[in-house]
């Protein structure tokens, strides 16, 4: 039993503070499986409808109410996928630098302003990667990309500027101030000791971040990583800007396409019918368990690798 | 100062007229003094006496830090490794390290061990096994983690990770192992396991261990220095050191009044 006075009422401060933070963890719980219940019970049209085909289907179609979600699948995690390759290495090489390299005087203006980077809104991004990258990539990077490149087929579609490419670019922009943030604050938590005894065995300083700070920080690294990622999964605006909105299948990067957020975003406000708002309701429901499954991939991968490492 | 009573004992480390500063401030004042070849020598000395600052210069620890710098001649066998056209790596190679908490790399316990091996030769996995066992059975540890080499070494208990990490240092057989308060963060018993094993290995090694504790200094050490705000106060055989210091403020330490 507690030790602690009961007061008035009967129950010991204890008792009233344990209920209260379980409630407020509960609370998460409860929104979590609303949330999905809702999602569900409101796409129940399109799932009747389409059944499991609505995943594998590349028709979008509101004039034969024909609706299949592959064309925003692939646009998600196409866009997702440009986005993490370009912003991880960058990311950890800000973190290291400010962490490790870097003067101190730099370190506190720099993280600022990457902290800064972090709290534009998505709608800046999208405006400034409309009228900014996208001419520079239709211009110059993208012409080259398709006159060198195009025997790969993900390069294999003529340069319009806008596309999947240009949105991984944009989305790695705005997640890289995440991750960076988080990775430098993982890399400055390495005990100074753990560091001066790799070090102390005549190991380099890119040894010494590879093979100790790195599986060091592992778990926070993995977390600020799944931050941004999570971020660049449902980034609606700033994609909308720049994907180009096209209903169209292509391997091709440079190709315009759709993602779910952006399909969402343009096209809720003009659905007309039962069924088309339903298909909406169900990308929705898949993106959630898109994210979901990728979340917990990653929590299985930190488990196992934390096993072999001892993290 | 020389130790008294070392006869014609090699002298591996010659230090002569150590000065040490973090930035501005002076914090070791023309330390001279010989580090004698397998034997243990004990540092000790109130805390912020210039003991840890004295041995980081040795493997010259302190070059990762910008404004701390060292001046004078630290001659080992012969040559000044206080001089920059000395390969910070290489000599790291040869001087070994152990720390006040134990650090094990976040891999497993063989790995901690091949880690250094690896960073400095290229061997066959038979090669490296033999000489994980090898380096692990100099430090004490094997039969402890022969079933467990491939679990993580930050799994093992405080002690053992300390004898690890010693294993670790030797792995790569170095010439002189530096030992930075290796048992403050330790039980008894574990301590004594450490102190057994310092007295394994000074006959393969030359040791210098900084210790708050001076029963420690007078089991494990041959010879003493006693260090006070920077300077090196009085320095010879541990025996001599303790029974007859041949200052009044080493006697002070060592028997408790002060410090």
């Amino acid at each position: 039993m507690s030790t602690a006075s009961p007061s008035k009422s009967g129950f010991t401060s204890d008792q009233v503070f344990r209920f209260l933070t379980s409630a407020f963890a509960a609370f998460i719980a409860i929104l979590f499986i609303v949330m999905l219940s809702v999602l569900w019970h409101e796409s129940q049209p399109s799932i009747d409808k389409f059944g499991f085909s609505f995943l594998t289907s590349s028709a979008w179609n509101p004039v034969t109410n024909e609706y299949g979600a592959l064309i925003a699948i692939v646009g998600t995690l196409l866009t997702t996928t440009v986005a993490m390759a370009i912003a991880l290495p960058i990311s950890l090489g800000i973190a290291l630098f400010l962490a490790e390299i870097s003067p101190y005087w730099m370190r506190r203006p720099v993280g600022t302003a990457i902290e800064l980077l972090a709290a534009i809104p998505s709608i800046v991004y999208g405006m400034w990667g409309l009228f900014v990258i996208v001419p520079i990539m239709a211009s110059s990077i993208e012409p080259w990309m398709y006159e060198h490149l195009s025997f790969i087929p993900l390069f294999s579609s003529p340069p319009l500027g806008i596309g999947i490419l240009t949105a991984g670019l944009v989305l790695a922009l705005m997640v890289i101030p995440f991750i960076a943030a988080i990775t430098r604050d993982v890399f400055l938590m390495c005990p100074q000791n753990l560091k001066e005894a790799a070090y102390g065995l005549g190991a380099t300083k890119w040894e010494v971040v590879r093979d100790v700070m790195i599986p060091y920080g592992i778990k926070g690294i993995v977390g600020g990583v799944f931050l941004g990622l999570g971020r660049a999964l449902g980034e609606t605006m700033a994609v909308t800007f720049v994907i180009g909105n096209a209903y169209h299948l292509s391997w091709s990067l440079l190709a315009p396409g759709n993602s779910i957020a952006s399909t969402l975003a343009n096209e809720f406000t003009e659905a007309d019918g039962e069924l088309y708002t339903s298909s909406l309701i169900e990308l929705g429901l898949v993106l959630f368990l898109i994210t979901f499954i990728v979340l917990s991939l990653a929590q299985f991968w930190l488990h196992t690798s934390n096993k072999k490492r001892g993290g | 100062m020389n130790p008294q009573n070392k006869e014609q004992a090699e002298i591996k480390i010659a230090v002569k007229n150590l000065n040490f500063f973090y930035g501005d401030k002076q914090a070791l004042f023309d330390n001279t003094l010989d580090i004698v070849a397998n034997k243990a020598t004990a540092f000790i000395g109130p805390s912020g006496c210039g003991k840890s600052t004295h041995i980081r210069c040795y493997n010259r620890m302190f070059n990762l830090y910008k404004g701390h710098r060292g001046e004078g001649e630290i001659l080992f066998d012969g040559q000044n490794i206080l001089n920059p056209d000395v390969p910070e790596l290489e000599l790291r190679h040869r001087v070994g390290m152990i720390f006040q908490k134990p650090t094990p790399f976040p891999m497993t316990v063989y790995d901690n061990i091949a880690y250094g091996l690896k960073l400095h030769g290229n061997y066959s996995g038979s090669e490296l096994d033999g000489r994980v066992e090898k380096a692990l059975q100099d430090g004490a540890l094997w039969n402890e983690v022969k079933d467990s080499l491939h679990k993580p070494g930050t799994a093992l208990s405080g002690g053992q990770q300390q004898r690890l990490c010693i294993a670790r240092a030797i792995a790569v057989q170095p010439e002189v192992i530096l030992m930075d308060e290796p048992c403050s963060a330790l039980d008894p018993i574990a301590t004594s396991k450490i102190e057994e094993l310092i007295d394994e290995l000074k006959k393969k090694f030359t040791i210098v261990i900084v210790t708050h504790s001076m029963q420690q200094a007078a089991r494990v050490s041959d010879f003493t220095a006693y260090f006070y705000l920077g300077k090196l106060m009085e320095y010879g055989d541990t025996n001599a050191i303790f029974t007859s210091p041949q200052r009044q403020e080493t006697e002070d330490y060592i028997t408790g009044r002060f410090g």
